[in-house]
C-alpha cells in the first residue's frame, strides 16, 4: 500500500467501535438504550439523556447532501496535492448527520440535496476512512 | 437577568498599526496598544487596576504587559478565545468591577496574525491541535474557518436565493469605508466583479470574500460611569451586552437546527432587552467581517432585515457610509485588517464621540465634512447608538449595544 500522506484519526476510547466498524466497511452510529436517541460523532455519553449505555447501530450507509464547500486552497498535509476537494454535511437515513469528504463526482455536479452512499478508503493497516460518493 | 444598562463606560481605545510583518514581539505590540488606550482616556497606570485579554496561545499574557506597563492589577485574566471575545470581556469587565474586585479594566488583543501565527495554517506556529472532534474533522481536511463556515452560506443560498453578487456588496461597501482611514491595510476601493472575478478559496467563498490575516494589537478601558465623567473623552455608555452565545450544540451545530440560522437568533434577546431599543434605533453597526457572508448573516439574525433578505439588506446601500446603517465603517477585517473584533468596537466608540481619525483635517476635534468621496470623511452624521455584532463562528457570537 502506498504511503497515505493525509492525517489519520487519532482513536480515542470513545471511537475506537466506530473506527473498528469503518475497518469491517460499516458506519456505526451510536444509540442510547436508555432513551433512544441516536447520535454521531461517538461520545461517552447520551448527550440527550446522560446515560452510559449506549450500543452501536450499523447504517445502511445511504442519506442526502444537507450543504457542502469546495476547497481550492488549503494548507492540510496531503489534502494540498489533491485540489479541489469536498467537504460535506451528509443526514443519513438512520437521522444523524455526518461530516465528511464527497467523492467520485466532479465538484460542479453536486447539488445540495443529492442522494449519496458511504465508501471506505483503506488508508492503513488498522484504518479505513468513511466518505460519500453519488449514489 | 440583572440590567447594568448606562452604569459602564468605554472611556478609552487604542491600536498598533497595522501591518503584514510587524517585526515585533506580542509583549512590544500589546504594551504599546494598552498605552495608547489608557492615554485615550486621560488616565495613568495608576488608575488602571484590572486586565483582561483574549487569544488562542499565540500572544503574550497580562503578567507580562502589566508590568511592562508599570501597572500593578487587583484583577487580571487570560482568556481563550478568539472572533466574539470582546463584546463578551466588556460584559465580563463590567461583573469584575460591580463585584469590587478593581475598578478599571484594560482589555487588549495582540496577535502577529499574518507573520507568526495564522489561523488554519500548518507548522511551527499554526493553531494548536483540537483534542476530539476536531481530530474527526482532520482526516477529512476540514482545517479553516473558511471551510467550517462555508457550508452555512451555501445553504443560505440554497434556501433563500442569496446570490455571490449581492454578498460582494459587503466588501464593496467596507473597501470604500477603507478609503477613508489612514490605517487601512487596503484603501483602494473595490467593485462586485472584482469580488466575484477573484479565484475560489473555499467555494462558495472568492478571495475577496475573506478577510486579511494581520499583525497587529488593539485595546479598550472600560470603567463605571461616574468615574468616566473625569475622562478625557466624551464617555461612551454600554446599554447591552451579550457574550458567546451560542446555538445548541457548538460542534456539529448544523445537525441541531437550522445551518443557516446563527447565534445571533439566541444573543438577540438578551442584548435588545438589556438596551431597551430595537434595531430600527441603532445608527452604526458593526457586524464582523471574517467573510463577506458573515456580517450578512449577523445583520439578518439580529433583526435588521427579515431572515433571508440578508442579500437584499446588504446589496441596497444601507451598510455603506452615506446609507441609513453603515456597517464596519473602518473597513472591518476585509479591509482594515484583522482584530478579532476589537478594531470594530473602537471604531464605533470612536463614531458615537465623533472623532474618527479618517482625512478630515479637524477630525480629532471632532469637525468633519460628511464628504464620502475616496480619501474624505468617514464620521457618520449624528451617529448616537452603535452595535457590534461578534462572531466566532455561526453557532457563537456576541454583541454589544452602545450610545453617545
Ligand atoms: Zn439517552
Amino acid at each position: 500500500m502506498a504511503e497515505y500522506a493525509k492525517p489519520l484519526p487519532e482513536i480515542t476510547a470513545e471511537s475506537r467501535p466506530f473506527w473498528e466498524g469503518c475497518k469491517r466497511h460499516q458506519f456505526l452510529v451510536q444509540r442510547c438504550r436508555a432513551c433512544g436517541a441516536r447520535q454521531h460523532y461517538p461520545r461517552g455519553i447520551c448527550a440527550a439523556c446522560w446515560s452510559d449505555d449506549l450500543e452501536w447501530l450499523p447504517s445502511a450507509g445511504r442519506g442526502t447532501v444537507y450543504a457542502f464547500t469546495v476547497t481550492y486552497r488549503t494548507q492540510a498535509r496531503g489534502f494540498r496535492d489533491e485540489l479541489p476537494y469536498v467537504l460535506a454535511y451528509v443526514e443519513l437515513e438512520e437521522g444523524v448527520q455526518v461530516l465528511t469528504n464527497l467523492v467520485g463526482g466532479e465538484p460542479a455536479t453536486l447539488r445540495i440535496g443529492m442522494p449519496v452512499r458511504v465508501t471506505f478508503e483503506d488508508v492503513s493497516a488498522d484504518v479505513s476512512i468513511p466518505r460519500f460518493t453519488p449514489a | 437577568m440583572k440590567n447594568l444598562r448606562d452604569k459602564y463606560c468605554l472611556v478609552g481605545v487604542g491600536e498598533t498599526e497595522y501591518s503584514r510583518g510587524s517585526n515585533r514581539t506580542t509583549r512590544a505590540l500589546a504594551v504599546e496598544a494598552v498605552r495608547a488606550a489608557i492615554l485615550d482616556a486621560g488616565l495613568t497606570a495608576s488608575d488602571v487596576d484590572g486586565m483582561l485579554d483574549y487569544q488562542s496561545g499565540d500572544s503574550t499574557l497580562a503578567n507580562h504587559v502589566a508590568p511592562d506597563l508599570g501597572i500593578r492589577l487587583n484583577f487580571y485574566m487570560d482568556v481563550m478565545g478568539g472572533g466574539s471575545s470582546t463584546e463578551a470581556l466588556i460584559g465580563l469587565a463590567m461583573g469584575a468591577i460591580e463585584a469590587g474586585m478593581c475598578n478599571t479594566l484594560a482589555i487588549y488583543r495582540s496577535m502577529n496574525g499574518y507573520s507568526e501565527f495564522r489561523i488554519g495554517g500548518t507548522g511551527a506556529r499554526a493553531a494548536q491541535p483540537v483534542r476530539g472532534l476536531d481530530l474527526a474533522q482532520v482526516p477529512f481536511g476540514m482545517r479553516s474557518a473558511g471551510q467550517n463556515f462555508a457550508p452555512t452560506f451555501l445553504r443560505h443560498m440554497y434556501e433563500y436565493g442569496t446570490t455571490s453578487e449581492q454578498v460582494a456588496h459587503v466588501k464593496v461597501a467596507h473597501s470604500k469605508h477603507a478609503s477613508q482611514n489612514p490605517k487601512a491595510l487596503l484603501k483602494d476601493r473595490v467593485t462586485v466583479q472584482d469580488v466575484v472575478g477573484s479565484r475560489w478559496i473555499v467555494k462558495p467563498l472568492h478571495l475577496l470574500d475573506c478577510c486579511l490575516e494581520t499583525d497587529n494589537a488593539t485595546c479598550l478601558i472600560v470603567t463605571t460611569a461616574e468615574r468616566a465623567r473625569d475622562c478625557r473623552q466624551r464617555p461612551v455608555s454600554i446599554m447591552g451586552v451579550a457574550g458567546r452565545v451560542s446555538k445548541p450544540r457548538l460542534d456539529f451545530h448544523w445537525a441541531h437546527g437550522p445551518i443557516t440560522r446563527v447565534a445571533g437568533y439566541y444573543a438577540k434577546d438578551i442584548v435588545f432587552g438589556q438596551a431597551g431599543i430595537g434595531p430600527e434605533d441603532v445608527d452604526v453597526t458593526g457586524s464582523y467581517d471574517a467573510f463577506t457572508f458573515t456580517t450578512m448573516l449577523q445583520l439578518e439574525e439580529y433583526g435588521f432585515c427579515k431572515k433571508g433578505e440578508g442579500g437584499q439588506y446588504v446589496s441596497s446601500g444601507v451598510i455603506e457610509l452615506g446609507g441609513r446603517r453603515p456597517n464596519n465603517t473602518a473597513g472591518g477585517h476585509l479591509c482594515e485588517g484583522y482584530t478579532h473584533g476589537m478594531s470594530m468596537v473602537i471604531e464605533n466608540v470612536r463614531q458615537l464621540r465623533g472623532t474618527v481619525d479618517d482625512y478630515c483635517p479637524k477630525a480629532a476635534e471632532g469637525v468633519h465634512t460628511y464628504d464620502y468621496a475616496p480619501g474624505r470623511c468617514r464620521q457618520v452624521k449624528d451617529a448616537e447608538i452603535a452595535m457590534n455584532l461578534g462572531w466566532a463562528m455561526p453557532p457563537l457570537g456576541s454583541a454589544l449595544i452602545m450610545r453617545r
